[in-house]
Formats: C-alpha cells, sequence, structure tokens
C-alpha cells in the first residue's frame, strides 16, 4: 500500500464523512458543467447541420453564388433587396473562361395560388433546367423545366409537396389547372420532399420557368441570383474577380460606387455559418461559465465551513507531523477530487439531456472528445481554483488551537 | 535530551497580554518518566505543547538531543514531531471516521517514506495495547479506555524518542486509568522517556519524578520516593470487584 493510495484514501474517508457537503458542492458543478455539455453538444450540431445543408444545397466548392442587391455577408440587408441582376448578366458570365454552368433563378414574391375550390399562399420561383440538378433535387412525378418551356414562356409548373398538399390533397394534381395569381398554369412534375430546414418549410414552393416568371408574373425581366459552377475549385477567386468587373461594367458602376450585387463563395458562407454558432456557443459558454464561477464560491464556502468544523482532524494530523502544505494538499485534493466527480455526473446529465434533446425536440446534438477534455478540465480548475482559500485557511491553523 | 532554560510563554490576545510561563528550567533525561502537576491554570498543558513542539516559547532555550528548536522551521519542527515526538491527549483525538489501524498508521503518512511493513508495524503497536481484537474497529465503537489504547499506540508506533501525554486518563474511570499508566509503565521499563500531565496524584506516584508547576512556574521538583504499580493496583482492584 503506497503513499500515494493512502493521500487518497484518505480523501475518500473525509469526502465520504462529508457526504452532505460533498454533495451540496457538487450540485452547482452538475449544472454549471451539464449546461456546458448540452450547449456545447448543441453547437457541435448545429455546425454539422450547417455543411450537411451546404452540401444539399449543391453548395459544393467548385461553385458560388451571385445574389442581387449589395451589401456585406451577415449584415442584415435591407428587407427590399433591389433586384438589379438580368439575363444578359448569366449570358455575360456563362461566357467567361473556366464556368462550366450558370443557373439563375428568379423569386415572385409570395402569391395567391389555386386549383379547384383551394387556396393556399406559396413561395413562386422561376428556374431553368438546371436547377434542380444543382441542387441535389429530384423530381418525384412528372418532369422539369426543359429548355422549350423556356423558350415558350410556358405557363407550365413543378409543385413542392406541400403546395401539392394543399391544392390537391390525396388527389393526383399531373396535368391539372391551378392559377398562380391570375394566370393559369398546368402542373407537370412535382419535387421529392426535402423537409423542413430549421423554421422555413422547403417544400412550400413552385417552379415554373424563368423566362415565365419574368414575363408573366413579373414587371420586370430581372433575376434574383444565380449560382455559377467551374471547372475546378482552384478557380474559385480568380472568377470570382472576372465576374466583378464584368457585373460592374454591365451595371456602369463608376469607381467609388458599392457593388449592386454579392458574391458568396462557399467558404465565405461556411465561416459566416460556423460564426454565428460559434459565436452562440460563445455566449452560452459564458453564461455556464458564469454559473461556474457561482458554484465555485459556494464550492469554497462550502469548504471553508468544513474546514472548521475539520480543524480538531486538522491538530490531529498535525500533532502526528504533517506539515503545513501536507494540510494544503490535502485540502486541494479533496477540492479537486469533488469537482471532478461533479464535473464527471455534470457531463453525462448533460449527454444525457442533449440525447433527450435529439429524440424529444429534434434538436441535432454532436458529440465531440474535446468537450469530454473542456468539462473535466474546466471542473477540475473550478476544484483547484476554489480550493486554494480553504485550504490556505486548513494549513495555517495553529496546531494547539485547532485541538482545544 | 531535552533541556529547557529560562522558558516564557505569553499569550497575546489584541491588547492583552497573558503571561502564562514565567521562566521554566527542566532537564529531562532519556529513559525517565515525569510527571507535570499543578492546579489548573498554572500552564501545565502550554508547557507540554512548547516541549511537544506543538507551539513555540515566547522567550528562552529549548534544546532537544542538543538541537536548538527555537532555529527551526515549522516544517522541520513537523518532521521532528513526526520522527522522535508521541503524543497522547485527554480527548483522545482520534480520527473518528478511521479505524483503529488507519489512526495507527497515520504517522506513517507523514512520515519522509511510507515504510513497506506499516501495516505489521500498526498491528504490532496494537498488540503492544493489547488491541490486536480492534483493529478495524472506529473509535465510536470503542470504549474510552480502548480509544486511548489506539491513541497510546498511535504515539507509540513511530518509535519516538518521547512520549507526550497530557491527562491521559483524564476522562477515563479508575480501572481504564490503570490500564493506561500500567502500559505506560511497561513503555518506561523499556526504556522509553515519557513525560506526563496530570491533576490526579495517585497517577503522580506511578510515575519516577515529580515537576510541580504553579502559576507558570516550577515550585518543586522531586524523585518520586516508591512510585505505585498500577499493574498491582489493577489487580486489587479486580479481585474487589469478584
Ligand atoms: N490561546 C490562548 N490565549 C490566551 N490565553 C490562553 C491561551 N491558551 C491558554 N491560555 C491561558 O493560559 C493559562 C494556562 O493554560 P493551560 O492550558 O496551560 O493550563 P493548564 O495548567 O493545562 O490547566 P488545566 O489543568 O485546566 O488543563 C490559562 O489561564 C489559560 O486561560
Ligand atoms: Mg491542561
Amino acid at each position: 500500500m503506497s503513499l500515494a493510495w493512502r493521500l487518497l484514501k484518505t480523501a475518500v474517508i473525509s469526502l465520504w464523512a462529508f457526504r452532505s457537503y460533498a454533495a451540496l458542492m457538487m450540485i452547482g458543478l452538475i449544472i454549471g458543467i451539464a449546461s456546458l455539455t448540452v450547449i456545447h453538444q448543441i453547437g457541435q450540431g448545429a455546425q454539422q447541420a450547417v455543411s450537411a445543408r451546404m452540401t444539399s444545397m449543391g453548395f459544393g466548392a467548385d461553385a458560388f453564388y451571385i445574389s442581387s442587391g449589395g451589401g456585406r455577408l451577415g449584415v442584415r440587408r435591407g428587407m427590399k433587396r433591389a433586384v438589379t441582376l438580368t439575363p444578359a448578366d448569366a449570358d455575360a458570365i456563362s461566357r467567361l473562361d473556366g464556368v462550366t454552368h450558370v443557373v439563375p433563378h428568379k423569386n415572385v414574391a409570395r402569391t395567391q395560388v389555386s386549383a379547384g375550390g383551394n387556396n393556399t399562399n406559396t413561395r413562386v420561383r422561376g428556374a431553368t433546367p438546371g436547377w434542380a440538378a444543382a441542387r441535389n433535387w429530384a423530381v418525384l412525378m412528372g418532369r422539369f423545366v426543359t429548355r422549350t418551356d423556356i423558350g415558350q414562356s410556358a405557363r407550365v409548373a413543378v409543385l413542392g409537396t406541400t403546395v401539392v398538399r394543399e391544392l390537391f390533397g390525396e388527389a393526383d394534381p399531373m396535368g391539372k389547372r391551378i392559377r398562380i395569381g391570375r394566370t393559369p398554369f398546368i402542373v407537370i412534375g412535382v419535387l421529392e420532399s426535402k423537409g423542413s430546414s430549421g423554421w422555413r418549410d422547403r417544400d412550400d414552393l413552385i417552379l415554373v420557368p424563368l423566362s415565365t416568371a419574368t414575363k408573366r408574373l413579373s414587371r420586370d425581366d430581372k433575376i434574383s441570383g444565380m449560382r455559377v459552377t467551374m471547372t475546378d475549385a482552384s478557380r474559385v477567386g480568380e472568377i470570382k474577380a472576372e465576374v466583378t468587373n464584368v457585373l460592374r461594367e454591365n451595371h456602369s458602376l463608376g469607381p467609388g460606387v458599392p457593388d449592386d450585387f454579392l458574391i458568396i463563395t462557399p467558404d465565405e458562407l461556411m465561416k459566416l455559418l460556423t460564426r454565428q454558432s460559434r459565436s452562440l456557443v460563445a455566449m452560452l459558454t459564458f453564461v455556464s461559465a458564469v454559473s461556474l464561477f457561482v458554484s465555485g464560491v459556494v464550492i469554497m464556502n462550502i469548504m471553508l465551513v468544513a474546514v472548521s468544523e475539520r480543524a480538531y482532524e486538522i491538530g490531529v494530523r498535525r500533532a502526528v507531523g504533517a506539515r503545513r502544505r501536507d494540510i494544503l494538499y490535502q485540502i486541494l485534493m479533496e477540492s479537486l477530487m469533488v469537482a471532478a466527480a461533479g464535473g464527471v455526473c455534470g457531463l453525462f446529465l448533460g449527454l444525457l439531456l442533449s440525447y433527450l434533446a435529439t429524440w424529444l425536440l429534434a434538436i441535432p446534438t454532436a458529440f465531440s472528445p474535446t468537450g469530454f477534455l473542456w468539462a473535466l478540465g474546466f471542473s477540475a480548475g473550478v476544484g483547484l481554483l476554489f480550493g486554494v482559500a480553504p485550504a490556505k485557511k486548513a494549513a495555517g491553523l495553529n496546531p494547539v488551537e485547532a485541538l482545544r | 535530551m531535552i533541556q529547557l532554560k529560562g522558558i516564557t510563554k505569553t499569550y497575546y490576545r489584541g491588547k492583552v497580554e497573558t503571561p502564562v510561563l514565567l521562566g521554566i528550567d527542566l532537564h529531562v533525561r532519556e529513559g525517565e518518566f515525569l510527571a507535570i502537576m499543578g492546579p489548573s491554570g498554572s500552564g501545565k498543558s502550554t508547557l507540554l505543547h512548547i516541549l511537544g513542539l506543538l507551539d513555540r516559547p515566547t522567550g528562552g532555550s529549548y534544546r532537544l538531543d542538543g538541537i536548538e528548536v527555537s532555529s527551526l522551521s515549522d516544517d522541520e519542527l513537523a518532521r521532528l514531531r513526526n520522527d522522535k515526538l508521541g503524543f497522547v491527549f485527554q480527548a483522545f483525538h482520534l480520527l473518528p471516521k478511521s479505524t483503529a489501524l488507519d489512526n495507527v498508521l497515520l504517522p506513517f503518512t507523514y512520515a519522509g517514506h511510507f515504510p513497506a511493513d506499516a501495516q505489521e508495524q500498526a498491528r504490532r503497536a496494537l498488540g503492544r495495547v493489547g488491541l490486536e481484537h480492534r483493529l478495524h474497529h472506529r473509535p465510536g465503537e470503542m470504549s474510552g479506555g480502548e480509544c486511548q489504547r489506539v491513541a497510546i499506540a498511535r504515539a507509540l508506533v513511530n518509535d519516538p524518542e518521547v512520549i507526550f501525554a497530557d491527562e491521559p486518563t483524564g476522562n477515563l474511570d479508575q480501572r481504564s486509568s490503570l490500564e493506561i499508566i500500567s502500559i505506560l509503565q511497561g513503555l518506561h521499563a523499556e526504556g522509553r522517556t515519557i513525560v506526563l500531565v496530570t491533576h490526579d496524584t495517585a497517577v503522580g506516584c506511578m510515575c519516577r519524578r515529580l515537576l510541580r508547576v504553579v502559576y507558570g512556574k516550577v515550585v518543586s521538583d522531586e524523585p518520586v520516593a516508591d512510585p505505585t504499580v498500577a499493574l498491582q493496583q489493577l489487580q486489587t482492584l479486580k479481585e474487589a470487584a469478584k
């Protein structure tokens, strides 16, 4: 039986003797570490969801997106964003060297749509044949918009499943007539369901040919945005610069006039999204750090009380030869052990809670081993830090007075 | 072994000064069995704490084995307590949550190195005080006399040069007191040095030398003419009980 073992045993015995105190000390820490764990798991889950979402949007590394209207990524732009891009812009960009596809689209304002006696209000979007492939979005029934549809500005529509449900219920929508606003359309296809992404139902939309949207459904022939695909990812920077020149020239923007469009590269988008979730995580981390600090103060005060109650024990130890620092280490060891135990309990509670969050509330969470280490390190740190004052008090006791 | 010259102790509490020891000279040789007696508040415990390196004197010189202890650091005093001294207190001062064996092992925890046969030594010390059958009992599960015997085993386990006992029989009945003193007499017979504080004249008469302290001064210091043998008294007591 070695000395280290005896010291550990000593700590366990005194913690067990003072188990109600130890439990009190652990509560705050358990809550703090559990919430830290949950936050971390949610943050981690959000990050994974972001990258999954980007993949599903077809946001590969070899493409970028041009959006109408100026401003900066991540800064809220005007609600009524100027629609500045034109089909001519799309043509010019598609002729650039290294550009393989340009997939423009036009967002029409939410519109009242009806079929038979049923009504719904939905997003209408003008698209080109490349749109579905660019977003990995397959057609469930019928067909997608074709070049011929575009050429004829045909009044044909491809519906999202939510719209189908609203307008037709269980009935077959194919070939049926619907009205978008006042314009009659024929249903030619149904999109596969994508479910909702957060607050937004992705299946609540209608696609029409781009030319139909610009000519028949709105008063301008502008487009909202376009996706540009390149031959290879390494040319993104170079092509972004060229596109900027082309667009500024087309829009006759003089020097000093800010861009009236925004090029969003996958890198920037990813950075923005992770920065947002990271700042959320950072804020919540701060909150739980505060709660950990508070629980540290609680630990300190309980231990200070425990030390006065244990003055006699400390006196005995000093009488049989314990040095001040032996007492100091003993108390530190105890607070470290309580804190680490609290940390481990909190960690498991946190894992359980985030599992429940995923299971019951469908909040994505993901386990991360770094979070595990953080929780342990944090609680051990709290234990050490807030054990110092009680340990110093214990070590400073005069043995004679402690024994009285 | 122990050499005190002009030891004084004054407690300071705020502006209040309490002089307790007013200059104690004392020489204790190896193998002595010394009793310190005196009225309550005369400074016996204070003196014992200074002798036992638990407290420092305000003035005077204390040499232990030729070393002037006032020049030693707190850590060095702790090491000396662990190495050379053993304590027995009136209130036993055992750790209540630890077994007898663990209590006796306590000094080893703070020794420079933890001996491989510590358990064995602790068992032997408990055997020496007749408690081989109480190894795993906690203080709450033992009588006062047994607790005090565990305390003696703890004082003994590091093979100290001096054992200090502050009213070791103060909390015990007559019979347990006799048992404790007879153990101490046995240790003395083996050549150990023992310094004991007591109120009890009967206990004083079982030691070999009697020091009387009144108001912080030594008033008499003489050998005990014919020390009572505790074991005999114990026997008489047992017979009377039958
Ligand atoms: N920390 C202290 N501060 C102030 N005065 C103290 C302190 N410790 C002891 N005293 C005083 O010193 C005097 C001697 O105390 P001490 O405990 O040495 O007496 P004692 O001879 O052991 O008495 P008793 O027989 O009652 O145990 C007492 O008057 C006590 O009040
Ligand atoms: Mg006393």
